[in-house]
């Protein structure tokens, strides 16, 4: 896989209890992308947040039920991400998708080297 | 890289408890010339000295070991010497710099590859800059060292704006493999991104270094405007009164 130029970043925000089909939307948004290998996404939990439904999202220490915000961070060609934005259109269904341009720099794996 | 025949060797003066941006004076400059690609510095600690301010700074119990005299010496080439001198004198405020004439005889056998890159104007207030972003994984290292933390050093050490590392929690990248933290698993190689503002001169004459850190990974470029830009060292009245 090769990745350079010029290219488009897409952040998808929303919160760590939506979920796709009875899993964890974030994890749904992870699977999908490797299945159109695009070339990498990363997930963030972020600490504190607000969105389109104004409700403030903070993971609470003493309760199990934290709704952190999360972003899904993904960095391929602009085709590839055209590829997955219907899919991304469809799954969440609450949350905000922004698209960017970057410049790739290095993009560099070695093949097994990483036990 | 060193060779042999005529070099310069700079020794700095500083005290022990002096401080540059939060940490100790010494190892800050020490850093610097680590990340600049200097071939070796000793830090050496004096046991008693005075300095332009006749304070006499010594052992002696009674006087609870303040502030001793820290020599900092390397041996580099002149041209070199030259070139990290004007940051130098910033950083030793009030210390004292000594260059002599050396011979090298024999240069030590490796030398580090990272090289150093002429001193460009840092971020101003406002304005036109480029936000980076770099992604590896958590377990990755260079020399030792994680390397999320080595690149944050290294930029701190060529006078990169800011830098922040990110933890993520879910992942994939270049090799495929899935990184993901594990509750039961102490040994997760979880995603680490860096975002790092600065001009866009400063960033790219950072890249040969940065090339030479990142084996694995990605590196991106976007355009970002610069809003606000302020530390506290410049403006100390505002801080206390944001304090109030």
């Amino acid at each position: 896989m090769k990745l350079e130029g010029t290219a488009k970043m897409l952040r998808i925000h929303f919160g760590e209890d939506d979920k796709w089909k009875d899993k964890p939307l974030y994890r749904a948004i992870v699977e999908k992308c490797r299945e159109l290998d695009i070339a990498g996404a990363t997930v963030f939990r972020g600490i504190e947040g607000y969105g389109a439904s104004t409700l403030i999202r903070r993971p609470h220490h003493l309760s199990f039920s934290h709704d952190a915000p999360l972003m899904v961070s993904v960095i391929d060609s602009e085709e590839q991400i055209q590829k997955l934005l219907p899919f991304l259109d469809e799954m969440v269904a609450e949350g905000l998708i922004a698209m960017s341009n970057v410049e790739v720099i290095k993009y560099v794996h070695q093949d097994g080297k990483r036990s | 890289m060193l060779t042999a025949g005529p070099a310069k060797k700079v020794i700095l003066y500083v005290g022990e408890d002096h401080q540059y941006h939060g940490q100790s004076l010494y190892s800050a400059i020490l850093n610097f010339l680590f990340y600049r690609g200097i071939s070796g510095a000793s830090v050496i600690r004096g046991i008693a000295g005075f300095g332009a301010d006749h304070h006499l700074h010594t052992m002696r119990i009674e006087r609870l070991t303040e502030n001793l005299p820290i020599k900092i010496e390397f041996v580099e080439s002149a041209e070199k010497v030259e070139e990290l001198l004007p940051k130098l004198s910033e950083l030793v405020g009030s210390g004292l710099i000594e260059i002599q004439d050396t011979t090298v005889v024999k240069p030590s056998e490796e030398s580090a590859k990272t090289s150093a890159k002429p001193v460009t104007p840092s971020l101003r207030s406002e304005g036109k800059a480029k936000l980076m972003r770099i992604f590896v994984g958590e377990n990755d290292r260079w020399h030792d060292m994680p390397l999320y933390r080595a690149l944050l050093e290294s930029m701190r050490a060529n006078d990169i704006a800011g830098a922040t590392v990110y933890q993520g929690i879910l992942g994939y990248g270049a090799n495929r493999r899935i990184h993901k933290e594990t509750t039961l698993n102490l040994s997760h190689d979880r995603p680490m991104m860096l975002s790092v503002v600065d001009s866009e001169e400063k960033l790219r004459a950072y890249f040969p270094i940065l090339d030479g850190m990142v084996e694995q990974g990605l590196v991106v470029l976007s355009d970002a405007d610069v809003i606000k830009y302020t530390h506290s060292l410049t403006n100390p009245e505002k801080k206390k009164e944001a304090q109030k």
